[in-house]
């Protein structure tokens, strides 16, 4: 009931094989055998959106998934975002507009927000509050963090 | 999570034998956004996982031919939602498809999956219900059709049979068109489990269908051959009276969380006036559009 | 960037950690050989432990531990901030629905998880009270052993605690007209999006904690006590926690897994689920009556308020919440005469515990709403009402205790402007309107070190916990300002006990004042320590030299403190180091131990939408206006309001705990305990503050972020019935209570929007 199961993917840009259990969910694999920690876990049923990842550029809630579903698959997590010391507008945006408090909510919201604005480069108010919709903060009210999204959007930081 | 063993089949004929051999021990994953829920919880405990997403005859296409839209077994709720054809002709479905949860979940929620888990407040099954699907399963006995009336027989629990899995889901495509739309009662704007999921459709020959979940063990499918309810010029009154014979047949949980027996069935009379409303100028903005 | 200094808003120290995944929060603290716990429990609120059999348990591979009472010290240890009431795991009793009975740790979850579902507790479910009602019940059995409530004359009740305060007589007071209602307030849980998180682990002769807790130095205390280990041998680790909102506060589990490391001689980690976060915090509910009694313009004569606070089954903070919120429950008003007798009740469920607000939502929803009716039946515009009895600076509202702190009265004209108030509304829509005060810390104690570095960088260490409000940067931005530092140059050290000098707490808003001033004072001696190394390097006498922020100034000349420093530490190099101390001192005669430290006051108005054949209730506008004295950080100032507000938004419409009849909760997780997401908000929201710099904290700063929260309740459901017609006094206005009001009020429409008022000249009944 224990065997394990070989599983290559690449996560953030890197080839990663490692064997995972299959009951084991793809949270689980990156936080503690790949030791990927900033993608939180909070509800573990795909309310909150602490876990959220992409996966071949969709974003999953990573508690949703067993790890096995992610072999052959491109994983990336809020650390796969920079470029080195080069942070993403997103996250840039994010900085200026004061979006992160506690910063729990964070890994998800940007992971999200970067999927959202790869659908829909320029959206509207609504379509950031229904993009962001699966991922709850309970600090921000959510207001700056929408202001970052649509700053990022249209390419403009605040000053 | 109580581990479990884990397959991937590559093809439908070694998926339906493990089935067959594993009985009820086996749970087949599409999406996992119920699933995996469960296995949390531990409310199922199967021996095996049957994964379902690398079989070769499954897919997650939408085909239009032969008066049938089809879609694959794998084609997640963002993938309904967005779809054209869909968008115009099952509009209702789109709609149904586009509140399934928030973005993360719709990306990896299948059509088959929402359908399979047969939960009574399944967003997708009052428009399936009302535009007549029908869903095709394989097993041991050979591929078939069940009628989505026939489908759903209580909450959890589907017509399918222990050796047999979702390949499709069809959708005859209607010679003309129709008014048709997804409404639903939450307890925030933001993504909820509904408590009352209802579609209606209405036909230009007066036809009017109309399907709730939420109130009773499995969606109910409703119609009125009258023309009442898709007359424009009749009175919100004489729906009203219509819509509650009906819906008669609506027996909410009184154990339920998410709203009390009174206050759902309150809301089904105001949805399905309000459903109806819409349907019949969504109909009549069609025909103007010509 | 935006600016260094303060009333500038830089980017958030420890922003650059949270965008990339780096910040390092309890969970993601790893430590080698750690051992994974989990806690089990039985699925009743009350019943009687009879036997725990770990035998299985033990059995399974990797499992190395399986802890229950009988294991710890006997008697087993207690602990608790008000009473020692809490004991580290169920003894005898499981006394609500998640107390765990014992704790497994293993190699790995997995092991855990497989242990913990074969320990085997043989209990026997006994008779719970969940509510006020049952708990009051003569017959009710009693939540806690009376022998250890010895010489409590309540002892043989469920209430822990009766509080009385007011002025004047209220019994012999006349009023012409009379406003009665009362008001109830559900269970609500913080819903950090950070689960609490405990590590522990054997640290020489001593033992090391982490955890997400707001108040490191007083749970290092309670290490110490409870393992009999001096504090120098209690190392606590405290990460930024991801949300604390005064679940964090005070210890939950750190005790236990204390015991555990120790025990198996390495270190324990147990994070709990969003589930067991729901089980271990949340708000003291409440039912509170109110009853005001007016002059015809609308002036307060008297207000007699009687509160029962559903508490947990352990006493946690929640009875300093009852004390505190019942202390100010009359509100910022003036009034010749107030009573306010309020009850902590125990009850089998979740302990309640400090949550933003900290007791005064409760009241605030029961006196707002009630002033709100009471304009009604006057006939009073409510702003107006407010505004006649709002107290003015410098009034003593509450005899006894600090006057009145702000110009409240330009914080509703302000948000009464912002909202247009009196302007007419569109068919179907409604405005209302609250205001909300709550005292700051009644005593404190901060201490910081400050050290000026060699090259005019600073190290500030500050045992603040930064959960989000955004402590680290003010406090950076104090240093930059006073030191002539670029922010960059700032690092705050935090969450080490080790490192970090005694912190009082983080908790009733109080850090950027106590250790505001703190950190300033330390800044003002190492301004001092410049002006000396200043004046000998000079020849001249230390009191010809300015140093005032980033300057010294020694007549005419101006000259960067860098330089002054440089030159002045000579070949030797080193620092200049200072030390700050912020001190309130507790007044035992005071009723709460001490008088405010300032105010927090906030106005919020709002504009609703209702349909009424559904109950939905969209907030089509939110006005919020706080008095904060000087906004260090305009841009963490408003993301604290308008959080708040958005927090206060969820206990409005949609937060409630869910029992079933045998009082377990139904609701856990995150499916049926509804929060706001960002489909929710308002459709639009405007924050703004009044800043007359007439606060004690650093640059005429006072404290604020729980002031947004306080009166969304009553704005909201004045605005519902302005909408509707209907007066509703339960929270949370889900779409189905409104809609049951509605019909109701339609039903017997001579019950429609008319409170309980007595009009006519009329005494008070005794």
């Amino acid at each position: 009931m224990t065997t394990s199961w070989p599983i290559a993917l690449t996560v953030n840009g890197r080839s990663r094989t490692l064997e995972v259990l299959a009951h084991h969910t793809l949270l689980e694999v990156l936080r503690a055998d790949l030791a990927l920690t900033g993608t939180k876990e909070c509800c573990l049923v795909g309310e909150c959106g602490a876990c959220t990842v992409l996966v071949d550029g969709e974003s999953v809630d990573s508690c949703l998934m067993l790890a096995v579903e992610a072999d052959g698959a491109a994983v990336t997590t809020v650390e796969g975002l920079a470029d080195g010391d080069r942070l993403r507008p997103l996250q840039r945006s994010f900085l200026a507009s004061g979006a992160a408090q506690c910063g729990f909510c964070i890994p998800g919201q940007l992971v999200s927000a970067e999927a959202l604005l790869a659908l829909t480069p320029h959206p509207t108010k609504a379509e950031v509050e229904e993009g962001l919709a699966g991922n709850l903060c309970r600090c921000a009210g959510y207001e700056q963090i929408i202001e970052a999204v649509l700053a990022a959007a249209a390419a403009e930081l605040p000053t | 999570m109580r581990p479990f063993a884990y397959a991937r089949p590559t093809n439908l004929a070694d998926t339906v034998a493990l089935l067959a051999a594993d009985g009820p021990e086996a749970r087949l994953l599409a999406g996992g956004t119920d699933l995996i829920i469960r296995l949390r919880d531990g409310s199922i405990r199967p021996r095996i996982v049957v994964d379902v997403k690398r079989i070769g005859e499954l897919d997650g296409e939408i085909r239009q031919g032969d008066g049938t839209l089809t879609i694959g077994a794998l084609t997640t709720m963002t993938a309904i939602a967005a779809d054209e054809r869909i968008r115009r002709d099952f509009t209702a479905l789109a709609e149904g498809a586009a509140v399934v949860g928030a973005v993360q979940i719709r990306n990896r929620a299948t059509l088959a999956g929402n359908i399979s888990n047969a939960s009574p407040a399944a967003d997708t099954a009052p428009s399936l219900l009302v535009y007549g699907a029908r869903v095709v399963v394989a097993g041991s006995a050979g591929p078939r059709r069940i009628a989505i009336d026939d489908w759903f027989v209580r909450s959890g629990v589907t017509a399918l049979a222990r050796d047999e899995l979702v390949t499709a889901v069809e959708l005859p495509i209607p010679a003309g068109r129709r008014g048709a739309v997804h409404v639903r009662r939450t307890r925030r704007r933001g993504h909820d489990l509904a408590s009352v999921t209802l579609a209606c459709a209405v036909h230009p020959d007066g036809v009017t269908r109309l399907a709730y979940g939420s109130l009773g063990p499995r969606p109910v499918l409703v119609g009125d051959d009258s023309g009442l309810l898709a007359d424009g010029g009749a009175s919100d009154h004489a729906k009203a009276d219509l819509l509650d014979r009906l819906f008669a047949d609506a027996s909410p949980s009184p154990r339920s969380m998410r709203a009390s027996p009174d206050y759902r069935l309150a809301m089904l009379r105001v949805l399905g006036l309000r459903a109806v409303r819409a349907a019949v100028g969504r109909l009549a903005d069609v025909e103007r559009a010509g | 960037m935006n600016g260094d200094g303060i009333g500038a808003s830089p980017e958030r120290v420890g922003g650059l950690a949270r965008v990339t995944g780096r910040q390092v929060y309890v969970a993601d603290v790893h430590l080698d050989d750690v051992l994974h716990a989990r806690l089990v429990g039985v699925p009743c609120a009350r019943a009687r432990i009879v036997s725990v059999d770990a035998s299985a348990a033990l059995a399974v591979p990797g499992v190395r531990l399986v802890l229950t009472a009988a294991d710890l010290p006997q008697p087993i240890p207690r602990f608790g901030p008000q009473f020692q009431d809490r004991p580290v795991l169920a003894v005898g009793e499981a006394k609500y629905h998640g107390e765990p009975v014992a704790a497994i740790a293993a190699e790995t979850p997995d092991a855990a998880e497989a242990a913990a579902a074969l320990v085997r507790i043989e209990y026997e479910e006994l008779p719970a009270v969940v509510s006020i009602s049952a708990a009051l019940d003569p017959a009710a059995p009693l939540v806690q052993d009376p022998s250890l409530r010895d010489g409590d004359p309540l002892a043989a009740t469920n209430v822990l605690r009766l509080h009385r305060y007011g002025w004047g007589d209220v019994d012999a007071a006349t009023a012409d007209v009379v406003v009665e209602g009362t008001y109830t307030f559900p269970m609500v849980t913080q819903f950090a999006i950070e689960p609490h998180g405990f590590m522990a682990a054997p640290d020489g002769d001593g033992i090391a904690i982490w955890s997400a807790i707001q108040h490191p130095s007083w749970l290092q205390r309670v290490i110490a006590g409870l393992l009999d280990l001096p504090l120098a041998k209690v190392r606590v680790f405290s990460p930024d926690p991801g949300g604390g909102f005064g679940g964090k506060q005070h210890a939950k589990y750190e005790p236990l897994v204390a015991f555990m490391a120790l025990r198996a001689g390495r270190p324990v980690r147990l994070v709990l689920s969003l589930e067991e976060t729901f089980q271990a915090v949340r708000r003291g509910a409440s039912e509170i009556r109110v009853r005001s009694g007016f002059r015809h313009d609308g002036t307060l004569a008297f207000r007699d308020i009687e509160a029962n606070y559903l508490i947990g089954a352990y006493a946690d903070i929640a009875d300093r919440t009852v004390a505190k919120g019942s202390y100010t429950a009359n509100g910022p008003y003036v009034v010749p005469a107030a009573r306010t007798v309020a009850r902590s009740v125990l009850s089998h469920t979740t302990p309640s515990t400090a949550f933003r607000g900290f007791g005064n939502p409760q009241q605030i929803w029961a006196v707002e709403s009630n002033m709100d009716e009471a304009a009604h039946a006057l006939g009073i515009d409510p702003t107006e009402l407010r505004l006649r009895n709002l107290a003015h600076r410098g009034d003593a509202f509450i005899p006894g205790d600090t006057p009145a702190d702000g110009e409240w009265r330009t914080v509703v004209e302000r948000a009464a402007e912002m909202i247009g108030w009196g302007s007419p509304l569109p068919p179907g829509r409604g405005r209302g309107l609250a205001v909300g005060l709550k005292s700051g810390p009644t005593t404190g104690l901060s201490y910081s070190t400050v050290r000026l570095l060699a090259d005019g960088s600073v190290v500030v260490n500050a045992g603040t916990s930064d959960m989000g409000q955004g402590a680290r940067t003010i406090f950076a931005q104090i240093a930059a300002q006073e030191l002539g530092a670029p922010i960059e140059w700032v690092s705050v050290v935090m969450g080490d006990t080790a490192v970090v000098p005694y912190d009082q707490q983080t908790s009733a808003s109080r850090s950027s004042v106590l250790m505001g001033n703190s950190i300033l004072n330390a800044c003002r001696e190492i301004q001092a320590k410049l002006r000396a190394m200043a004046a000998r390097a000079e020849g001249i006498d230390p009191s010809e030299i300015v140093v005032d922020r980033g300057e010294v100034r020694i007549g005419a000349r101006v000259l960067p403190i860098r330089d002054v420093l440089i030159r002045g530490l000579g070949r030797l190099g080193g620092e200049l180091i200072g030390i700050g101390e912020m001190r309130k001192e507790a007044e035992p005669e005071h009723p709460l131990g001490g008088t405010a430290a300032f105010f927090e006051f906030n106005c919020t108005a709002v504009e609703v939408d209702v349909d009424r054949e559904t109950g939905d209730v969209v907030i089509a506008r939110h006005v919020t206006v706080s008095d904060v004295g000087r906004a260090l950080n305009p841009m963490q100032v408003r993301g604290q309001d308008e959080g708040a507000a958005v927090m206060g938004l969820g206990h409005t419409l949609m937060e409630q705990y869910i029992y079933d009849d045998a009082g377990r909760i139904r609701n856990l997780g995150a499916i049926d305990y509804r929060i706001p997401t960002s489909m929710d908000l308002p459709l639009l929201m405007e924050s703004d503050i009044v800043e007359n710099e007439d606060g004690p904290g650093p640059y005429g700063s006072k404290g604020m972020s729980e002031g947004a929260l306080l009166c969304v309740a009553p704005a909201v459901a004045a605005a519902v019935r302005e909408a509707t017609g209907v007066v509703i006094r339960d929270l949370p206005l889900t779409p189905e209570r409104v809609w049951r009001a509605i019909q109701d009020t339609a039903a017997r429409p001579e019950a429609a929007a008319r409170p309980d008022a007595e009009p006519g000249p009329r005494a008070a009944p005794g």
